[in-house]
């Protein structure tokens, strides 16, 4: 059930698209590590374009797998940041200056203080919180009560994009439903309900 | 079909050729009008003759000058009529256009010849927009492309990709209009008043859209001629096969690094150098 432990195995989802730059071998590269500064390359400009591709890639990655939570050093082994036919990686250190990028873009919050683990918003909560309240609304649930679970593991779900959602982005596009007065959430722990209007 | 003056054009052609001048008619030698004893009279005949052939002259050369005005303004209305009922063609069919272009060329017309400077261009004129139009719509495209992917590939870009990503375009809205990579060289040229900075440059067996004013040295030709080629360069390869010292080969690829125009791979057994430039083509 956990995204991360599956991830090896997972056929290509045909709406994943890649980067044309992911043949690129020169595109896994941030910069050389000589000590010799003219070889801190590529220049600034190169690797922000470089570093904008890598976002836009982690996050339709993510949205292809379903990946809430991407836990650093088991994704440095898949086809995320690992192109094996060209025997190019994209390493540790510079997937974690991405993630920490993408980070003050609001795309992703890291889960605890290790940084290991990343949650990737491939849809900001509040896209989620509106994606959420369209289908209670289309699907005439308004007034009624939901647990979490429901919402993320239930049945009714299962055509959902926020199928399987990871709790922690659930609650936060909870939030933005209850701020809105659309919602409610009550409960504690594993027996939280919301009741939306 | 012929337009009525020309056969009128031609029987006079056919007359003999009149003169204004009588230095070439025949003049009675003095010897032969002594013997004929023919006097004074006949000077005065030889002046009015000369005078009857230079007004008929005049009127010939001014019934000439009358014809080729007409088949002149016959010409420009057809030509005007030809790209207005082919406006469709011209802008959909690059053949087409390609083949129009030509024909312009070799009549002298220059279909985006700008009609502001030098007292105007009546081609472009009488042209109408649909020909200037075309190129300078796509001389626009072709300028967002290069900017947009300026910062990958340091404002160097085949005219091959600019083409295939301006279809692409076109494919995702829905239109189709074709487009050669003529169409892109002309559009370039049309951007040349501007002085943009845009230029077209050979490379090795490529064209490439210059679209950052900065010339590249001999070098820098050199190397990125030979990352066509090759796909990469490294530095050992340049040392070897051109025979360059150490020092030469850092400048160079130090250059074109901080130009953005190749990319560095550190994970090869020795570094090597990409370029985007030429990337997509062997993808």
């Amino acid at each position: 059930m956990t995204t991360t432990a599956t991830m090896f195995t997972k056929p290509k989802p045909p709406n994943l698209e890649y980067p044309e730059l992911y043949e690129f071998p020169a595109f896994f590269t941030r910069y050389h590590s000589s000590s010799s500064p003219q070889n801190t390359q590529p220049n600034d400009t190169t690797w922000a374009h470089q570093r904008s591709i890598w976002a836009a890639w982690v996050l339709s990655y993510c949205r292809a797998h379903k990946i809430w939570k991407l836990q650093l050093s088991d994704a440095l082994e898949t086809e995320l940041f690992y192109n094996r036919n060209l025997n190019r990686r994209f390493k540790q250190r510079d997937a974690a200056e991405l993630l920490e990028y993408m980070v003050t873009e609001g795309d992703v919050e890291w889960e605890g203080v290790g940084k290991a683990t990343a949650i990737v918003y491939w849809r900001k909560p509040e896209e989620w919180a509106n994606v959420i309240y369209e289908w209670i609304d289309s699907t005439g649930q308004k007034g009624s009560v939901l647990t979490l679970y429901e919402i993320s593991e239930g049945d009714l779900t299962r055509n959902q994009e926020f199928h399987t959602i990871d709790p922690y982005v659930l609650r936060k596009a909870l939030d933005f439903l209850v701020k809105r007065s659309l919602a409610q959430v009550f409960g504690a722990n594993e027996e939280m309900g919301v009741k939306f209007f | 079909m012929p337009h009525p003056y020309c056969f009128h054009f031609i029987a006079l052609q056919l007359l003999p050729k009149p003169h204004p001048t009588n230095s070439h008619i025949p003049v009675p030698s003095p010897v032969l009008n002594m013997r004929k004893g023919v006097g004074l009279g006949a000077l005065t005949r030889n002046t009015q003759t000369s005078q009857q052939y230079a007004s008929h002259g005049q009127l010939l050369q001014k019934s000439h000058i009358d014809e080729l005005t007409t088949q002149l303004s016959v010409f420009q209305a057809s030509l005007a009529q030809f790209s207005r009922t082919h406006a469709k063609d011209i802008r959909s069919n690059p053949a087409f256009r390609a083949e129009f272009a030509r024909m312009c060329t070799a009549i002298g017309v220059d279909p985006l010849a700008s009609s502001s400077n030098r007292g105007g261009s009546f081609w472009a004129e009488m042209l109408g927009t649909s020909v200037n139009d075309f190129y300078f719509e796509l001389a626009v495209r072709v300028v967002e492309v290069c900017r947009r992917t300026r910062q990958e590939n340091g404002g160097l870009i085949a005219i091959a990709e600019v083409r295939e990503r301006i279809m692409r375009q076109d494919e995702s809205i829905g239109g189709s209009n074709d487009v050669s990579e003529d169409d892109i060289l002309r559009a370039v040229d049309a951007l040349r008043p501007l002085s943009s900075g845009f230029a077209v440059i050979d490379l090795g067996r490529r064209q490439m859209i210059r679209s950052v004013p900065k010339e590249l040295n001999t070098d820098q030709s050199t190397v990125l001629e030979a990352i066509q080629v090759l796909g990469f360069i490294t530095h050992s390869m340049l040392r070897v096969n051109l025979g360059w010292d150490g020092a030469r080969v850092q400048t160079v690829i130090d250059d074109l690094l901080s130009d953005s125009l190749v990319w560095l791979d550190d994970q090869a057994d020795e570094k090597e150098y990409w370029a985007p430039s030429f990337f997509k083509k062997s993808g």
